[in-house]
């Protein structure tokens, strides 16, 4: 039995699947309309498809009816019509309270229209996740480095917590490791370029007794490696919570049970689609997530095809949870196909992070196509462990063969070189044009 | 079943006085104070005022430039903005995310960029590029340095500062950043700029007066603006 003082909202985050699936029909119906009325988007969209929201009355009906929408629809949308919300926003421009946008790591940001009051829309949707985290009234919190989905001192203080405002970005984590020392806290985010800098720190810096105190450590902007998780939690003694994006409607975090992302469904219409068929991917099979907002009066998605690669189960998990939970697989178009053969960056990033100089698995594949001749990886390594740069180019090179079946162009950069080319306080870029 | 629900049962739970431990550079290192939500009350009412001076009204847009580890002075900011009805849109402060910046600008058809600093502006283009961005902008309060830039590059920027623990913003008089006197105390100590509660603000009672890494000038007398409160003139390196 799970007490119930796991939960923030008890009855939500438990509720009986037959109940959250009516919630989601009855938001889903009310959105086609909504939505139409509104946006000069869908209406174009749906319009050219020939649905129209008299004929969305179940869920099956939306399903059936209602097409797939991407980014690049928006993009061209708000090409053409010179409109910077793409023809998505529903309300008055003057009733929105902020404008965030995406990473913007692989072109211009794309904006995302907020109304809110107490907290943000994608902090708020956390609330759950960071109690279950641990995060309680008079807690501390460091305060993590990015805005670019807004400020999240707003959801830690909503919960009642005290935020630590100390620099957090790069080429600061000495002084966070301080700062955790002196006032105890019991959240950190962490993204990929903080560990690298973390890990090396730990070299000369007791990261064990300095987090001691942390209930909880986040990690999110791409997929955390097995040796980076390891590192953390048996090396710094931290729990860490990996989450990712559900979609761009919202959040999916990792509970207590790091059994998959928990999905909020009360938030999140979410779909696994099959990327060939485009119909319901086969149960426990990986396809593609397609999301639609039900909680977004500003600018909803609606079918958004994310591009994100997942397995969604709506089983219970051990947690207690109803909602859905999801296992990331990669994104479509992640895979490099060299001379025929599919190369994942998983399957590099296992070779890398098993060398001592590399451990820092800081590496990057160049492509200009998704279809190459060769497998060029330019790869990160930590000069200070580092005697012999022939050697680690032959050992690298023949583990990425071994796990990739391909040999590799190697490009050797110290780690550092590489980490200043970060364009995002979330995300070390996996896959670059040059 | 919505985010206002996750929200209401927040708002059901103790919260404490204190806000933020802020942490801003002194001439002798970090200092860390603590931020109560009264204080923080007061500095957005006071940040508002000045907005609105500068004329930011309901159904403008405004960019704000900042990192996530500057709550306690964007803070303000943003709820001052949702107080006075301007939509925010928010870049971060480093230099690499300058597309980020000039996206914004150049969609947004904004009446504020707030907080725009040095490394940002250096990669926005040359000076032309500049006035193409920014030359129509009606308020751009930039940070020290920046808005130096800007005023050699022909746009008539202000300026706003994270000065120690509270924001210093310049009027539409240009000759100064102004500091809430209710709050805040400042001198100059060897040309560097000083700060400690003011009397009676009940802020803060451990921080006596601290030299702050920022060099500049303080005038106390009212400015034309109408303000008493003192402003701040910074020395900066272009």
């Amino acid at each position: 039995m799970v007490s119930s003082e796991r939960y923030l909202e008890p009855e939500l985050e438990t509720i009986a699947p037959a109940d959250l699936r009516e919630h989601q029909e009855k938001r889903v119906v009310e959105l086609v309309g909504y939505a139409y009325e509104r946006s000069a988007f869908y209406r174009e969209l749906w319009d050219a498809h020939g649905v129209h929201p008299r004929d969305i009355r179940s869920l099956e009906d939306f399903q059936e009816r209602i097409p797939f929408m991407d980014k690049a629809m928006v993009r061209d949308y708000r090409a053409r019509n010179r409109d910077p919300y793409g023809g998505m926003l529903c309300v008055a421009p003057e009733q929105v309270t902020s404008v965030s946008s995406t990473s913007g790591t692989t072109g211009d940001p794309e904006f995302f229209a907020e109304i809110w009051q107490d907290a943000p829309p994608l902090i708020t949707a956390q609330l759950r996740d960071l109690w279950e985290v641990g995060l309680r009234p008079g807690d501390r919190v460091i305060s993590p480095p990015g805005t670019f989905r807004n400020l999240m001192d707003y959801g830690y203080q909503a919960l009642g917590a005290v935020v630590v405002a100390v620099d957090t970005w790069l080429g600061n984590m000495e002084e966070v490791v301080e700062a955790a020392r002196k006032y105890r806290p019991a959240y950190l985010q962490l993204a990929y370029p903080l560990v690298t800098e973390l890990v090396h720190l730990s070299a000369t810096h007791d990261l064990r007794e300095a987090f001691s105190s942390l209930k909880g450590v986040s990690f999110a902007g791409q997929p955390l490696s097995r040796r980076m998780r390891q590192i953390m939690q048996e090396d710094w003694g931290v729990e860490v919570f990996e989450y990712t994006s559900a979609a761009d409607t919202g959040t999916a975090w990792e509970c207590r049970e790091h059994d998959g992302f928990h999905l909020w469904e009360d938030t999140v219409f979410a779909e696994c689609v099959d990327t060939e068929s485009l119909g319901p991917a086969a149960a426990g099979q990986t396809g593609e997530l397609v999301a639609t907002d039900l909680d977004n009066l500003a600018a909803p998605l609606i079918r958004y095809r994310s591009s994100d690669l997942v397995r969604l189960s709506r089983d219970r998990c051990g947690c207690g949870r109803t909602h859905g939970r999801m296992w990331l697989a990669g994104r479509r178009g992640d895979e490099t196909i060299v001379r025929g053969r599919p190369v994942t960056l998983r399957d590099i990033e296992q070779a890398v992070e098993a060398q001592p100089e590399t451990l820092g698995g800081v590496f990057q594949v160049v492509r200009t196509q998704r279809e190459v001749d060769a497998l060029h990886v330019r790869v990160g390594y930590d000069p200070a462990v580092t005697d012999d740069l022939g050697a680690l180019d032959e050992r690298l090179r023949k583990a990425v063969h071994g796990a990739t079946g391909v040999e590799p162009v190697l490009e050797l950069r110290t780690e550092e070189d590489l980490m200043k080319t970060v364009r995002s306080v979330a995300k070390f870029a996996r896959v670059v044009s040059s | 079943m919505t985010r206002v629900d996750s929200l209401a049962r927040a708002r059901s739970l103790d919260r404490p006085d204190t806000a933020y431990v802020v942490r801003f550079a002194g001439r002798d290192g970090a200092v860390d104070i603590e931020q109560t939500w009264a204080e923080l009350a007061r500095d957005t009412a006071w940040t508002a005022a000045r907005l609105r001076e500068l004329g930011l009204a309901q159904g403008h847009r405004a960019l704000l430039n900042g990192s996530g580890f500057e709550g306690p002075w964007l803070r303000p900011l943003m709820d001052a903005l949702r107080e006075l009805g301007v939509t925010y849109g928010i870049a971060e402060a480093m230099g690499w995310d300058a597309n980020r910046t000039m996206v914004f600008a150049r969609e947004l058809d904004l009446h504020a960029v707030i907080g725009l600093p040095k490394p940002v502006l250096e990669r926005l283009g040359d000076d032309e590029a500049l006035r193409a961005l920014l030359g129509v902008t009606p308020v751009v309060l930039a940070r020290p340095d920046a808005a130096a830039l800007l005023r050699l590059a022909g746009i008539p920027a202000g300026v706003i500062s994270f000065l120690g623990p509270t924001l210093a913003i310049e009027c539409r008089q240009k000759h100064g950043a102004h500091v809430n006197a209710a709050e805040w105390s400042v001198g100059e100590l060897d040309g560097a700029i000083t700060i400690v509660p003011t009397v009676g603000s009940g802020r803060c009672a451990q921080l006596g007066e601290t030299v702050l890494t920022v060099r500049g000038s303080v005038d106390g007398d009212p400015c034309p603006c109408g303000s008493a409160d003192p402003r701040v003139t910074f020395d900066v390196d272009q």
